[in-house]
């Protein structure tokens, strides 16, 4: 029951936590370094014809990079993903709190809800094609419907996960209904929507590069479909690692916001959970 | 002090909803009555399963009866189905329960605040009583850690004095010190009845141990085994300020302890 302590020694403690950091990052070098080696394995064994060299790969990634090349089909691509994420994931999270009060209602939504999360939505996209045109909109769409199943159930998870406790002791203390949505309901579900932000968000850069992989003429999905056509394994590979980029910037910014939404949470749980 | 009733309770029973193809569920309370005077520490023992926290939720309107009458300052209170329960009843119940039930993405000051700010009640002079509690319980230098960063021992203080600021007519409190060490507990029971000097609440005092009930109230009722029902009643007129690490070499300790104790079982 002493936990408080550990604050005794804020220096001592934030040593330990930077060693401990900084050993999980050599960890991580090495396993970077080993799956370097085997991927030059693999181009070394198949040739470059059909895998990338690693340093074929990055040196034109850095002239891509220079020209700007890689730079504007990548920002478009974030764009589709940022608008669709936005999109799809602000109404998934809030709508669980608008029907809290009305269970009938959410129980007759239940089977399509689950419907709509199990369907393949990419799938979808063809579809969207038709619907949107080629342009940025059918994209964005696909995101959007991709994200917003995600979110709605993480977001429903954190509304039910509500201790009931909690909620009476509020009342007692004269908090009306609103007091109980806005001080208990909606904080205790933050970590649960995080949860499915958190999950949802490499779905929208995914669907945001197979939406463009289908009918594009920018993005880091036309890039691959693009460097494939013309037989370009290594342009294959250089648009797939600023994809991949692009996942590991938008997971810092989830961790970023959840970092200063979560600080009441046991410090240990939230370093698992943010991976550093 | 003038022995005005505060609250009355009325042959109060209660069973809990039945199952649909089962026996009628056994009564948790039955037949029972008893009265709180104003400013009076009431404690309750009874054996653990007696339904003491029933009866409490009870009071506090956060469930039903399945009879009798509870009248609080003369008013009846509205008991009969959830639809109507009022909560705290317009916030003269103040209830400290088992668990401290602090809100985790609060800090110990906000927490304290949470009842004035729900009640709109915020102001410079609300906030510097909050202050004062928080330094009379020795939570000074933790108002902005949060309930994971506390102590349980600080954690029940935190539980406790957030009822008290915003000074409730009667407060019911639930074992609040059951889950904790036998040190921290005296200290806590210490600074409880220092509290309760500064103002002489009304205060409910529900506990299976009859050292506490004793050490605590002005008045003791047992309860009896399930059903619960009034087995007994025991002024205590050990007098105030009580010594509560030295109330078993009270003289007056002793046979009051076992007049109590052939009662519960």
């Amino acid at each position: 029951m002493a936990t408080w302590q550990r604050t005794e020694d804020p220096n001592l403690a934030r040593l330990a936590r930077l060693a401990g950091s900084l050993r999980t990052r050599g960890d991580q070098l090495l396993v970077l370094i080993v799956l370097l080696a085997l991927w030059q394995g693999l181009s070394l064994a198949f040739g470059t014809y059909w895998v990338g060299s690693p340093w074929g790969v990055l040196t034109r990634l850095g002239k891509g990079v220079m020209s700007g090349e890689i730079l504007r089909h990548a920002s478009y691509t974030l764009l589709e993903a940022a608008a669709g994420f936005l999109i799809g994931a602000l109404p998934a999270a809030a709508l669980p709190f608008a029907l809290r009060r009305l269970p009938i209602v959410t129980a007759i939504l239940d089977p399509f809800m689950v419907g709509g999360y199990g369907a393949p939505k990419l799938a979808l996209a063809p579809l969207f094609i038709l619907w949107f045109g080629i342009g940025i909109e059918s994209k964005i769409a696909l995101v959007a419907i991709t994200v917003f199943f995600i979110v709605y159930f993480s977001a429903l998870a954190g509304v039910r996960a509500l201790d009931p406790r909690l909620v009476q002791m509020a009342q007692v203390m004269g908090a009306n209904e609103r007091d109980v949505a806005r001080h208990i309901v909606f904080p205790g579900a933050v970590p649960h929507i995080f949860t499915g932000f958190r999950i949802a968000m490499p779905y929208s850069i995914g669907g945001a590069v197979i939406a463009e992989l289908i009918s594009a003429n920018r993005g880091l999905g036309y890039l691959v479909q693009l460097s494939a056509m013309n037989f370009d394994t290594t342009g294959v590979f250089v648009a797939l690692v600023a994809t991949t980029c692009i996942v590991f910037l938008g997971n810092w910014s989830v961790n970023v916001v959840e970092r200063r939404l979560l600080r009441w949470r046991p410090r240990p749980d939230l370093d698992m959970q943010a991976g550093s | 002090m003038a022995a005005e009733v505060l609250l009355e309770v009325r042959g109060l029973s209660k069973r809990f909803g039945n199952r649909a193809g089962r026996e009628p569920s056994p009564w948790v309370i039955q037949e029972l009555s008893f009265v709180v005077n104003e400013g009076e520490f009431l404690t309750i023992v009874g054996p653990s399963g007696s339904g003491k926290t029933t009866l409490l939720n009870i009071l506090a309107q956060i469930d039903t009866a399945s009879g009798g009458e509870i009248c609080l300052q003369s008013h009846a209170a509205p008991i009969g189905n959830s639809k109507s329960l009022k909560p705290g009843l317009a916030c003269k119940i103040g209830y400290v329960t088992q668990e401290d039930n602090l809100l985790p993405w609060r800090t110990t000051l906000e927490n304290v605040l949470f009842p004035l700010t729900v009640q709109r009640r915020l102001n410079e002079d609300t906030r510097a009583q909050a202050q004062m509690l928080i330094r009379a319980v020795g939570l000074a230098g933790f108002e902005d850690h949060y309930p994971h960063e506390l102590s349980g021992g600080m954690r029940k203080r935190a539980s406790l004095i957030r009822t008290l600021v915003y000074d409730p007519p009667i407060i019911l409190m639930d074992e609040p010190f059951g889950a904790l060490d036998a040190q921290t507990r005296t200290q806590l029971q210490e600074d409880l009845l220092r509290l309760w000097n500064l103002g002489r609440k009304t205060i409910v005092f529900v506990t299976h141990d009859i050292v506490e009930a004793i050490a605590l109230g002005d008045r003791t009722l047992v309860l009896s085994r399930s059903p619960a029902s009034v087995a007994g009643e025991h002024r205590n007129s050990i007098p105030r300020p009580r010594d509560i690490r030295g109330i078993m070499i009270h003289p007056e300790f002793a046979p009051l302890y076992q007049r109590i104790r052939v009662q519960v079982q």
